[in-house]
This record gives structure tokens, sequence and C-alpha cells, in this order.
């Protein structure tokens, strides 16, 4: 048995496999299945100030070896949240809040509503946003460092994630932007955008048309992009995208990743998340590494 | 509800492109309701997705899960051999709850009968069934001996190759009287609970109707919100986990 904890921030986490956004709910449904204590920590459902009613269905496609979705961030509101999820969440596991908004102001007030009473907020910079003409904020690098800057403006306490979109020229430059704008962490990839037609119909699968890409198949690209952006900056990096068993999380943190999400790979076996703890664990065993931490970084290019 | 790896122990065709594949669990996962659905791995890491299938028959820890040709995840599953082993998670979903009606409508079409074809195995004997059973033809009929066991059958068919000529609501109407039902439980494509609804509301037959509805999953247990319906209440409801099963006059269809 390996030392799992990892420290991220000054907040610490069991271990490093935590529960991607928009995958695990708030946590309560997987709690039925297996005590999600196990879990290192989860992030939410993506939250807005309001509820939302999310886009019309279906939201969900396959490819081969991936998915596509788009629920459009239907969710209760951060309202909700706090009272009916936050304390149970809180008495389970380490609680990243991921937040999304319409305009600079969503993301700055709930930010400041958050601030103090989650581990670490995590902002959903990929959906489309009024002040950028309705491009998501994540794309370029002054839209990623000024929301940033706005939002850890509006932390005192909570250390915060940036979540980048991989749909972007540059993801050094982009990570790079969400430092310089003040991220404590950066997460990354968020979906690849894509589509799924189905033939007889002439008519893409998904109601939105498109939806985001994610999924084993979308791994490779995850992990060149988590070795870019870890290289680009010195503060740590969540990595993810695609990852189904332990070797995967391993890649990732030797690419520089210091914890990794799973999301997609819930779908296909709902006990992935103890199960990749037991295998990194394993893997660190057979190769008698006494600490997962020893590995974050460790990859050496040809 | 538990995810296992069950072994295959039948898998073969009931129908034209529908098929039974029977699994035995390696251990007990408690009561399954008719109704409540499985969600089955294609048995193919590139299908990162389970497929929905309706529970049509529960025998100790052998469970039969029927299934349409539509796709290539449900061609990976036709294609899984007595011996190999499936991933499920089960039970999903809410389950017809009959409640105390004694005289109960059944009203089903195309793969939709096989959850209906569970709540009849249920209640069989104990419950007056009068069921109507659509299907495109006769080369897609299965189950009827099923039905046939729960009291009344009449199987409508579109081209008329067999039973009554027009579809699973033009049969029920053509027999429906009013007192004789005090439950409706209906499943089918979205097409036949629409003509269901708006029928039930034209006639002004207020007898209670619930429907089991139909949409693309992830989790298929609450979590993603991908499977959403809007309710007539303008809330969205999850079908995998507050459904499948809604009163008809809750759910827009």
């Amino acid at each position: 048995m390996s030392k799992l904890s990892v420290n991220i921030c000054g907040v610490s986490f069991k271990n490093p496999v935590i529960a991607a956004s928009g995958t695990f709910g708030f946590g309560r449904e997987y709690n039925e299945l297996y005590d999600i204590s196990s879990v290192g920590g989860v992030s939410t459902k993506g939250l807005t100030l309001e509820s939302r009613p999310g886009n019309p269905v279906p939201r969900i496609a396959e490819g081969k070896s991936v998915i596509l979705n788009a629920v459009g961030l239907q969710n209760p509101g951060v309202e909700e949240f706090v009272k009916n999820d936050l304390d149970w969440l809180k008495g389970k596991t380490t609680v990243i809040a991921n937040v999304a908004g319409r305009t600079l102001e969503d993301y700055e007030n709930i930010c400041a509503r958050l601030d103090g009473l989650v581990d670490m907020m995590e902002l959903n910079i990929s959906c489309p946003n009024v002040r950028a003409g309705g491009m998501a904020l994540g794309i370029k690098p002054q839209n990623v460092e000024e929301v940033t800057r706005l939002c850890k403006g509006a932390l005192k306490k909570t250390p915060l994630i940036v979540k980048l979109s991989p749909n972007v020229e540059s993801i050094a430059t982009n990570a790079q932007a969400a430092q310089r704008g003040g991220a404590d962490c950066i997460s990354l990839i968020n979906t690849l955008t894509g589509m799924v037609v189905d033939i007889e119909r002439r008519r893409p699968i998904i109601a939105n048309n498109t939806g985001g890409v994610s999924g084993a198949g979308i791994m490779p690209i995850a992990l060149r992009m988590v070795y870019e952006a870890a290289h680009a900056v010195n503060i740590p990096v969540i990595g993810m995208g695609g990852i189904t068993c332990g070797n995967d999380a391993i890649a990732f943190m030797m690419a520089g990743a210091c914890a990794v999400q799973v999301g997609t790979s819930n779908f296909t076996d709902s006990y992935s998340i103890p199960r990749i703890v037991r295998e990194m664990d394993e893997w660190l065993d057979r190769h008698g590494i006494k600490d997962v931490n020893e590995i974050v970084n460790t990859l050496q290019l040809n | 509800m538990k995810e296992l790896l069950a072994t295959v122990k039948e898998n073969r065709e009931l129908a034209k492109d529908i098929r039974a594949i029977t699994l035995t669990l390696p251990e007990p996962v408690g009561k399954i309701k008719g109704g409540q659905f499985a969600n089955l791995s294609a048995g193919d890491k590139s299908f990162p997705l389970k497929r929905p299938l309706g529970i049509c028959e529960v025998n100790n820890n052998d469970i039969t899960l029927c299934y349409q040709l539509k796709g290539e995840g449900t061609r990976s599953i036709s294609s899984a051999e007595a011996g190999d082993k499936l991933s499920v998670l089960l039970p999903l979903g809410n389950g017809f709850d009959l409640g105390g009606a004694h005289n109960i409508a059944v009203v089903g079409g195309g793969v939709g009968i096989f959850p209906l074809a569970a709540v009849i195995s249920e209640y069989a004997g104990k419950k007056n069934f009068f069921s109507y059973i659509g299907f495109r033809g006769a080369e897609y009929a299965c189950l009827t001996e099923r039905f046939e066991r729960g009291g009344k059958l009449i199987v409508a068919t579109d081209d008329g190759s067999i039973g009554f000529h027009g579809n699973a609501v033009q049969a029920f109407l053509a027999d429906y009287e009013e007192g004789k039902f005090d439950l409706i439980i209906s499943c089918g494509p979205p097409v036949m609970l629409r003509a269901l609804k708006s029928a039930l509301k034209e006639r002004k037959i207020n007898t209670k109707c619930f429907v089991s509805l139909e949409e693309r999953m992830g989790c298929g247990i609450g979590a993603c919100l991908v499977c959403a319906c809007k309710k007539t209440d303008g809330h969205n409801a999850r079908v995998c986990k507050d459904g499948p099963v809604f009163d008809i006059t809750e759910v827009e269809l």
C-alpha cells in the first residue's frame, strides 16, 4: 500500500482520482452503488447562479471509444446545491465546485457565493458567453486571463482551478493566461467539440447538433495537452481526458498532472474510480514506489 | 442496484430483428419490479455506453432482456454467446406500481412490449390484464403467449397481417368501454404515447394511466442528467431515475 494522498494548493485529497464534473452529479447517485468516501474528490455538476433547464434531448451520442454530450448545464442553481447537497458531500470527500456563467459578473458572483464553503473552485469557461459575443470565454487567452482575474478577486479563501478548453490555438498559451490571471491550479482537458450523424435521417444525433467529445478515444490528445500545459506553467495541473484504468492515470501524472479526473469511464464501469485507485496502488507497489507524488512529472522525452 | 459481471445463458431471436438475451447474475440484486430496466454493456470497450434494455423476465438469478437490432451496439450484444460475460447494471428506474388496480389495460407497441411483459409475469393470476399489443407486421410479433397468460390479448399490426388492422392505441380504443379498466399502463414509441395521450384527452377518459418512456442515457442512475424529459409543471425529470414510468398527465410527450 503506497501513500496515495495528494495536496493541491493546500487542499488535501485522500487519493489523486477525482470524479469529473457532469458525470457524477453531486455524488448521491453513485453513493447508492459504493461509498463515495473512497473517491479522492468530486468536481460537482456545473453550477450556475440560477437553475438551468439544459438542452433538448437527445443530449448524448456515441462514437468509437468516445461519447458526445450536450447537456447544456442543466442544474438546480447554486443555492439549491448549498442547501441540499454541499454539507452531505463535504462529509464524504473533498469538494470542488464546478461553476459557469453567462456573463463575467455571473462568474464573479458565483465565486463570491461559494468562497470558503467548498474546498476548491473550478471554472468552466467552455460554455458560450454573452460578453464574448456567444463565444466561449475559454478560447482567447486574453478572455481566459480576464475571467480568471475577476474570479480570483472574488475568492478570499478558496483556491481557484481554471478548467481549460482544448478547442484552442495553443493550450500552453491559455495555460499561461490562466496563471497570469491568478489561477492557483489548472485542469484539462474539457471536451473536444464534435458531431455524430444518423445517415438514415441525415441529421446529427444530438439535438444541439454538436457535443463535447470525451472517453477513451481522446486520451492521447488529452495527454499531449496536459504535458504541454504542465510544462508551460508552474502552478499544479489536474489532468483528464479518457482515463479508464490505473495505467492511464499514472501516464497523466508522469506527464505532469498532480491529480486526475475521471468522467466518461463512470458510465462504462460504475465502479471506475475505486477500481482506478486500486490499480494505481497495485502499479506503485509492483514498482516499489512508496508515494504516488514521486511519479509526478517524471516523463522523459525521447 | 449493482453492477455485475453476468454470464450469458442464451441469446436468441424472438422475431425479425428482435432478440432476447438471458443472463445469469453471480449474486442476487434484490427485488426487480416490472417496468424496471438494466444497463447492459455491449461487450466491447469501443462502446463506452451501456444499452438501457427493458427487463422482460426474472427467474431467480436469471434475467432476460429483450432488444431490437438497431445499431452497432445492439449488433455487438447479439453476437454474445452462452458462457460469455457481460457487465450489467440493475435494477434501474422505478417500474410500474399497479396499486390496488385490478382490471388493467396494457397498451404496448414495438420494443415497448418487453417491460409490459414483465409486469404481466409479476402479477399473472392476481390481476386481469387486457393487452393491446402492436407490431409492424406478423414477422415482428413475439411474446404473445405471455400476454395471453395475463388475461385477454388483442394483437394489432400496422399492415393487418394478423389481428386488428391498426396500431395498439386504436385497438385499445376500439375495445374501450367506460368502467372496464381501473388502470392503463403503456410503453411504446413516442408517436404511440402521444396518440394515447391525446385520445385519452379527446375521449375524456380519466382512468389513471402510467407510461414508460425511452431516452438516450448516460449513467443510468440519475447522475449525468442526459435523459431529461419535460414535466407538465415545467420542471425536468430524469427518465432513468425518476422514471421511466410516469403518470401520462405529468409528462410532455
